[in-house]
């Protein structure tokens, strides 16, 4: 069985994001990772590998710099690894989709698994996106999944709490938060990914053409700073606060 | 939040992308398993047995060494992995130099085929913890005085004598001990629960409280013909041994440092006196910017000597001129940063004490800084001040 | 401008972000439908001013959610914008029927413009993004970013079987820990975290909840720290994403992952007794105080309301 695990790479969530002439400066972000929910989702890709053999790939679409964090996966365990390179300004989201399913579809892979939604961009379209240009069954906001039978069992939020759902191949899970964090490599992963090889491919290779996005970004822009707050000392405060809150802001 | 080191001259910008993928590594288990448990550890006086494994797991215990079940990474990533080990705790640091450098090298260097194929393995996986016995109560900067004698029995050897300040004695399973054996300095490995060797811990330390401090005592202590190390003799073997740990530690006092620096610099900016931050007022960012210098001359150094050693182009007299400063600098920015703190500065609620006191024994191990000063002395001059004697 | 609403609904009822969806489209010029799967809240939808036509979407496949076999079924009735909330089931959706239709998305809207330009918070709120898209298109709207219109209306009502093959079956549903309020859904949110000193503490919070109708939050590192905290309480970066009109931040020292799940509230009050925490970068209303002074006083005061 070949799993496939879409990854991306983003600023650090702790990097501080500035916009300069409309468009945030990628070149002032410190330090590039994984996007934590992709995080997850690698973690069960080695569980399902670890339970049921087969072979990990590791699946990012994005700039050349992504390439350093396909080889953190391979530190963890991934055993091939694809880099489908673009550049982020000139796609829009059905374009990535098309990219990914068709590396997807290249590998042969039958079981996918993403994060929910990347940590830059926020949006979420791109697992269910790719499910469905493949015709894969899709399962939202998963936070733990496991090989059985044939299939998988997965758990996912509900409006009502959690479910416990099973599926057949072939088959998407975007991850939530999960009940297990991302394992840490060890010197061993490391030595061996330096020596694993990054198969690089252009849209071309994967026989998608890239139309002009039909999503044009106008500008980014910095959020509106909110005016300053009011400090107060002390827990004899509090009636004020919430005379405040009831008077000023209407809240309660 | 991954931490973001103090790194001024982009110096890590010079390591490899392996070495630079180790560092991180090392970073998030000091993150997420160290820091959060270091002051409670510190307390107890306990060295916490998760850490032990986790380092096995990670692979770092006698990185630079290869074969044996040992990575074989350079001594540039064993330098970053004591320089992130040592911004959590320098008794971490110490746990992994003392397994790595003083108990896994002499037997991977020294040992004989049996010994490396037993021993190496379980060491590097952290299963066995391992120690180093040279120092004595009365033969510290002089260890070629040593008492502790070795009599070959003909079909077993007879260790007697003690040792003292052995990091990880009480917990070790596996203690390399340096004895005369005629005279001649030998090394022989003892292990936990030979007849005659106790191990007993040494409490009420006010620094390295996280790392096990224990004295070596052999009475009549019988070991086989088979656990003397056949390749060395003589002090070489010892001072080989803390050529390499020595080395780990110039590296190492940089994390202490950085960890003081984000502290004091942190601490500096949020800490209102006369109305604004401290750190806006010229005494204060003085002594931030002595620390800035200091560390990136540290680090350069460090990086320098690092290539030496994968090199080997270096000769021990590096490593004594990095030891000694680097661990000075990092005490006395310790003292510093302790001192921007004010009073808040000696609570376990901020590392810039516990530091201090650790960097207190760094300074005195492993050769203590005047010695390292005498070792230089020697080598500009050709005159040896050790002793009075001129022979 | 045609648009199609897929209604959000909650239990057997519509969730109050349907009618916000009818006031953003009818906001840009949108003339919207009402799309109600399961045919829930459809006598509702028709009473929401603006809207034109309600269509009860029915089928066997409504029963599970099922994302992919509801797009199915749900894409042929759309028209123009399609639009849904940006819930993790609406994106989920949305992405799929954008998929099905090609047509471009956007997920997430807080502003739309005529024409139609999007803006839309990227990177956990650290940068605002605006772009331009043509119908037809897909685009979700956040919850309480757009008005709702009044309920005068009385559009007509439609039926459509039209199901799907379902590929997701649900074994075990598993209730929440407890009855009380998700803080996704909660108009007013108190959060604690590690200044909360034990688990047990919070029982205070809950206490305060109770009085004013809030949900009960965390922040990670409470949530990490103690089993006793289930992760769907979890508020940031990793957590959830929430916007209520108030937000009381109780022993949280204010992580930027923290922060990054927050800082749209309306109002946010912080109680911390570290005067120099980041929360109260962002609070409206700071109290420097420790919780075990200041929420009995913060009780009191709620129960006088």
């Amino acid at each position: 069985m070949t799993i496939a695990v879409l990854l991306k790479q983003v600023p650090d969530t702790t990097a501080k994001i500035t916009v300069s002439g409309g468009r945030v400066d990628e070149s002032a972000v410190g330090k590039w990772s994984m996007s934590p929910y992709d995080e997850y989702a690698l973690e069960y890709a080695l569980q399902l590998k670890e339970s049921g053999g087969g072979d990990l790939v590791a699946i990012t679409c994005g700039p050349a710099r992504a390439s350093k964090m396909l080889t953190d996966a391979a530190a963890v365990g991934a055993d091939s690894l694809v880099h489908v390179v673009s550049d982020d300004s000139g796609i829009d989201s059905s374009n990535t989709q098309s990219l990914l399913a068709s590396a997807v579809q290249r590998i042969g892979a039958e079981v996918v698994l993403c994060g929910k939604q990347a940590a830059d961009t926020n949006a979420g379209s791109t697992g269910p996106g790719v499910a469905s240009i493949l015709g894969f069954t899709c399962v939202g906001m998963v936070s733990e999944v496991s090989a059985e039978g044939g299939g998988f069992v997965a758990m996912r939020t509900s409006p009502s709490g959690n479910e416990k759902v099973s599926v057949s191949k072939p088959c998407l899970f975007t991850f939530d938060k999960a009940a297990t964090e991302m394992r840490r490599p060890n010197v061993r992963g490391i030595m061996m990914a330096k020596k694993k090889a990054v198969e690089t491919l252009t849209p071309a290779d994967l026989g998608v053409t890239i139309d002009s996005p039909r999503v044009t970004l106008e500008s980014h822009s910095a959020p509106a700073e909110k005016p300053p707050g009011q400090k107060f000392e002390g827990a004899e405060s509090v009636p004020t606060v919430v005379s405040k809150l009831r008077d000023e802001a209407n809240v309660i | 939040m991954p931490y973001d080191a103090l790194d001024f001259y982009d110096v890590d910008s010079l390591l490899t992308e392996e070495e630079r993928m180790v560092r991180d590594m090392v970073r998030d288990f000091v993150d997420n398993e160290v820091l959060p448990k270091i002051e409670q550890a510190c307390r107890e006086e306990k060295f916490p047995d998760e850490w032990r494994v986790e380092l096995g797991k990670m692979g770092v215990l006698g990185a630079p060494l290869k074969g044996y079940g040992c990575p074989g990474l350079s001594y540039t990533a064993y330098g970053v992995i004591c320089r992130e080990l040592e911004r959590g705790d320098s008794g971490l640091r110490s746990f992994a130099s003392v397994q790595g450098s003083l108990a896994m090298y002499p037997i991977w260097d020294f040992g004989s085929e049996e010994q490396k194929n037993h021993y190496l393995p379980k060491m590097a996986s952290g299963e066995w913890i391992g120690c180093f016995g040279l120092t004595e109560p009365d033969y510290g900067s002089d260890p070629g005085g040593m008492i502790t004698r070795a009599e070959d029995m003909g079909d077993h050897y007879l260790l007697n004598g003690a040792k003292m300040w052995i990091t990880n004695g009480t917990i070790a399973e596996v203690a390399v001990v340096w004895a005369k054996l005629d005279g001649v300095i030998r090394g022989f490995i003892v292990e936990k629960g030979d007849e005659g060797f106790t191990a007993p811990e040494m409490k009420g330390k006010h620094s390295l409280k996280a790392s096990v401090t224990s004295e070596l005592v052999f009475q009549d202590c019988k070991i086989p013909k088979d656990r003397i190390l056949p390749g060395v003799k003589g002090l070489r073997g010892p001072f080989s041994c803390l050529n390499n740990a020595r080395y780990g530690i110039s590296w190492g006092a940089i994390g202490s440092a950085q960890a003081c620096f984000d502290s004091a610099k942190e601490y500096a900016m949020s800490r209102i006196q006369f109305e604004y931050p401290i750190a806006s007022y010229q005494l204060v960012q003085n002594k931030l910017s002595w620390m800035l210098r200091e560390i990136t001359k540290a680090q350069l150094l460090a990086y320098h000597l690092s290539q030496k050693k994968d090199a080997g182009t270096w000769i021990p007299e590096h490593i004594s001129l990095a030891k000694m400063n680097n661990v000075d600098i990092a005490l006395e920015i310790a003292r510093v940063a302790r001192d921007i703190h004010g009073a808040n500065g000696i609570l376990d609620e901020y590392p810039v004490m516990r530091h201090m006191a650790n960097l207190e024994s760094v300074k005195t191990y492993e050769g203590t800084h005047d010695i390292h000063n005498l070792i230089l002395g020697r080598h500009i001059t050709g005159i040896q001040a050790f002793t009075r004697s001129l022979e | 401008m045609e648009v199609t609403i897929i209604a959000e609904t909650t239990g057997d009822a519509l969730h109050p972000v349907t009618a916000q969806l009818v006031g953003a489209a009818c906001s840009m010029g949108g003339a919207p439908t009402v799309i109600c799967p399961g045919g829930i809240g459809t006598s509702e939808a028709s009473t929401i001013s603006g809207v034109v036509k309600v269509i009860s979407a029915e089928g066997d496949c409504f029963g599970t959610f099922d994302s992919g076999a509801w797009a199915d079924a749900l894409s042929p009735l759309c028209e123009g914008v399609v639009m849904t909330s940006s819930s993790a089931h609406g994106r989920e959706v949305l992405a799929q029927i954008a998929a099905i239709r090609d047509i471009p998305i956007v997920q997430d809207a807080t502003g739309l413009e005529s024409g139609i330009k999007v803006t839309r918070p990227i990177y956990s709120g650290k940068a605002i993004e605006t772009s331009v898209v043509s119908p037809p298109c897909a685009i979700s709207i956040r919850q309480n970013a757009f008005e709702s219109p009044g309920s005068d209306g009385s559009s007509d009502i439609s039926t459509v079987n039209n199901s799907s093959d379902i590929g997701v079956a649900v074994k075990e549903a598993l209730a929440k820990a407890s009855e009380r309020l998700d803080v996704g859904e909660a108009d007013i949110i108190i959060s604690g975290g590690r200044g909360m000193g034990d688990p047990s503490n919070f029982s205070h919070l809950y206490e305060i909840a109770d009085i004013v109708g809030a949900a009960v939050g965390a922040s990670r590192a409470a949530v990490d720290t103690w089993d006793e905290i289930p992760h769907d309480m979890q508020v940031g970066q990793t957590g959830k994403t929430v916007n209520p009109s108030l937000y009381i931040a109780v022993g949280i020292s204010g992580a930027i992952q923290h922060l990054a799940g927050m800082r749209s509230s309306k109002y946010i009050v912080a109680i911390n007794k570290d005067a120099d925490a980041p929360i109260f970068g962002v609070a409206d209303y700071g109290i420097v105080s420790t919780w075990e002074e200041a929420l009995p006083s913060l009780k009191e005061e709620f129960g006088k309301l």
